[in-house]
């Protein structure tokens, strides 16, 4: 069971995210990650970015969660650039809830303080982050884990210990990058069924970076991109595979 | 989980080169500890012997060493009728070898001067006279020159016999071995030589009134200075030497932990570049990371000072045993200096911790990304 859902349904009506010319250059512009992307991305939407290694997905990512500026271009949050958003910190910690392909959990922290640990900027009391972080990993099937150090969970437990980590302050979109590249086939399906629940449960709007065609296909919408540029922005059916591109 | 359970996560994360990092720093505070407490001891007990021998303000000339110079016992009647003054005892201390002892207090007291009158006789007795060759030994000079009532002493090439042990109320009158003013005269060739005046003020002389009988004394006697019992030590050129090397010989044992310090949370946060990106990616603000690593460095400096305290003291209590400072001083195991070391423990591990947290506050959240 998750917590309770909050009511998103506004962010339907308007953008959540609007990008317009973004590109993101490195070394001086010898490497250029993103070439000029256009897109918008409504609430609720569960987003697949696709396309091959190197085509400026994960760039594309870092750009969507403030982790990085872009060179040129708008990319705006729900109407507000984040070139000029004064407190990016407080726009990662509530706004944005992080999934990484390795997971990225801290291995001196159980699976309750990992989860835990972005609640640290939100002023909740001790107990409360506590019971939180204890209804979140319940919510993800691991109520029996919460004592347990990252070395002792599967990968997809620890997978699911960072999606709950991910959640733990109600953000309204979740970015998730490659969440099923490090997981064997079992595990894969359960990650983006868990995911897929709580993008119906809660209304969040999932982006998702995958190079998987098949996990691609599960979005309702899917963006490939290749050679820093998007190259189809669709229903994840009509997904036309990398050699046809 | 508090915040402060992450801070001490991130310590224990690599136990053994934090433990290394402890001894490096505590081994600083325990040298701080150890010198500057005895050197404060020094300070303290010689103070407690005069406070023990009734001494209100001391007269005498300290230069460079650690006992007074000597000047004319003569000059003491040109203070004696000052007002204020209640009593005056003359006295020659020297520091030196006596038979197995490498240095012992040698205190030689005015006969009849009230520099006696401490003395609680713990067995035997006092000397009959001036004149007799005999010597009083305070509780712990006899332990350390292994003597008792009647033995034979040796000081320079005469000898003496011990007639007494005594209590004198403090380490130093306890260290001590104490004779008749006239008889060390005698032995020593420094007849009509004293290096000490103790006075005794009349009884309600305020602190204010006794300052400026300190300043009248000194005006009447130049080979000399006149100051409050303590005060003198404070004021010796010999003991703020010894002060000195003490601070400067234990902030270079700081400076080694400081470094000790500063590389381990330099490789904290070179270890943990993509742990603090991935804390940044998650929402955690840039200052919180540099509290993050400046509380981690202050708590590792609190550690290591608490146990260089305790090294400190274990250290001192070596020392008080050795016999070239038994007898001589009780270490300053004061609160205040437990406090102060333990303080600059702290102090050294934030200041230790700033460039680590301004480098791991540099560190990029898209890192988080990359691995």
């Amino acid at each position: 069971m998750s917590p309770a859902a909050p009511d998103r349904s506004h962010d339907k009506k308007a953008p959540v995210f609007e990008a317009r010319g973004l590109k993101k250059e490195y070394d001086d512009g010898q490497v250029q990650a993103l070439r000029g992307v256009d897109f918008q991305i409504f609430g609720g939407e569960f987003v697949a970015i696709t396309g091959p290694s190197g085509c400026g997905k994960t760039t594309l990512l870092q750009l969507l969660g403030a982790l990085d500026q872009p060179s040129a271009g708008t990319l705006t949050y729900r109407g507000t650039s984040l070139a000029v958003m004064p407190d990016l910190a407080a726009y990662r910690a509530r706004e944005i809830g992080f999934i990484f392909q390795a997971f990225h959990l801290l291995p001196t922290f159980t699976a309750e303080e990992n989860v835990q640990m972005p609640m640290f900027e939100t002023g909740r009391p001790i107990s409360e982050r506590r019971e939180r972080a204890a209804t979140l990993l319940k919510s993800v099937g691991l109520e029996h884990r919460l004592r347990h150090f990252p070395s002792k969970l599967s990968g997809g437990e620890r997978q699911r210990v960072a999606i709950a980590r991910s959640l733990a302050n109600g953000p309204g979109v979740l970015l998730a990058d490659e969440p099923t590249g490090n997981l064997d086939s079992e595990n894969a399906h359960a990650i983006l069924d868990l995911l897929s629940r709580l993008h119906e449960e809660q209304a969040m709007t999932l982006v998702l970076v995958t190079h998987d065609m098949t996990v691609a296909r599960r979005a309702s919408r899917a963006i490939q991109m290749h050679d820093g540029r998007v190259v189809f922005d669709g229903d994840p059916a009509q997904l036309p595979t990398i050699s046809a591109i | 989980m508090t915040f402060f359970i992450v801070v001490l996560r991130g310590l224990l994360r690599r136990p053994v080169r934090t433990g290394l990092t402890l001894v490096g720093i505590s081994i600083g505070i325990g040298a701080v500890v150890a010198l500057v407490g005895m050197s404060r001891g020094f300070e303290s007990s010689w103070t407690a012997g005069m406070k023990s021998r009734g001494t209100d303000i001391v007269v005498n000339s300290m230069g460079s060493s650690l006992t007074p110079k000597p000047f004319p016992a003569s000059v003491r009647d040109r203070i004696t009728q000052l007002p204020g003054i209640a009593a005056t005892s003359t006295l020659l201390v020297e520091l030196m070898g006596i038979e197995n002892s490498e240095m012992m207090i040698v205190s030689a007291r005015e006969w009849g001067g009230f520099a006696w009158d401490n003395l609680k006789v713990i067995s035997g007795r006092l000397p009959h006279d001036a004149a007799e060759r005999a010597v009083v030994l305070g509780t712990t000079a006899a332990e350390m020159l292994h003597k008792k009532v009647g033995d034979p002493l040796q000081i320079e090439t005469e000898e003496l016999s011990v007639v007494g042990i005594v209590d004198g109320g403090a380490v130093v009158e306890n260290g001590a071995v104490i004779l008749s003013l006239s008889l060390l005269q005698e032995i020593m060739g420094t007849a009509g030589k004293i290096n000490i005046i103790d006075v005794r003020v009349k009884p309600g002389t305020d602190e204010t009134a006794m300052r400026r009988l300190c300043d009248e004394i000194t005006q009447r006697i130049p080979e000399a200075r006149a100051e409050a019992a303590g005060e003198h030590i404070r004021s010796s050129q010999g003991y703020r030497i010894i002060n000195a090397m003490s601070w400067g010989t234990s902030l270079l044992a700081v400076l080694v932990g400081v470094l000790g310090v500063m590389n381990t949370m330099l490789m904290t946060v070179f270890e943990r570049k993509q742990e603090i990106s991935i804390l940044l990616a998650i929402g955690w603000r840039r200052s919180r990371i540099v509290r993050l690593i400046l509380w981690e460095s202050a708590l590792l400096g609190f550690f290591g000072g608490v146990v260089g305290v305790i090294l400190g003291v274990v250290g001192m209590q070596v020392l008080e045993r050795t016999p070239a400072i038994r007898g001589l001083l009780q270490p300053d195991l004061s609160p205040s200096l437990m406090a102060l070391a333990v303080a600059i423990a702290v102090v050294v591990g934030i200041l230790s911790g700033l460039y680590p947290a301004w480098r791991s506050s540099r560190l990029h959240p898209g890192a988080a990304l990359q691995g």
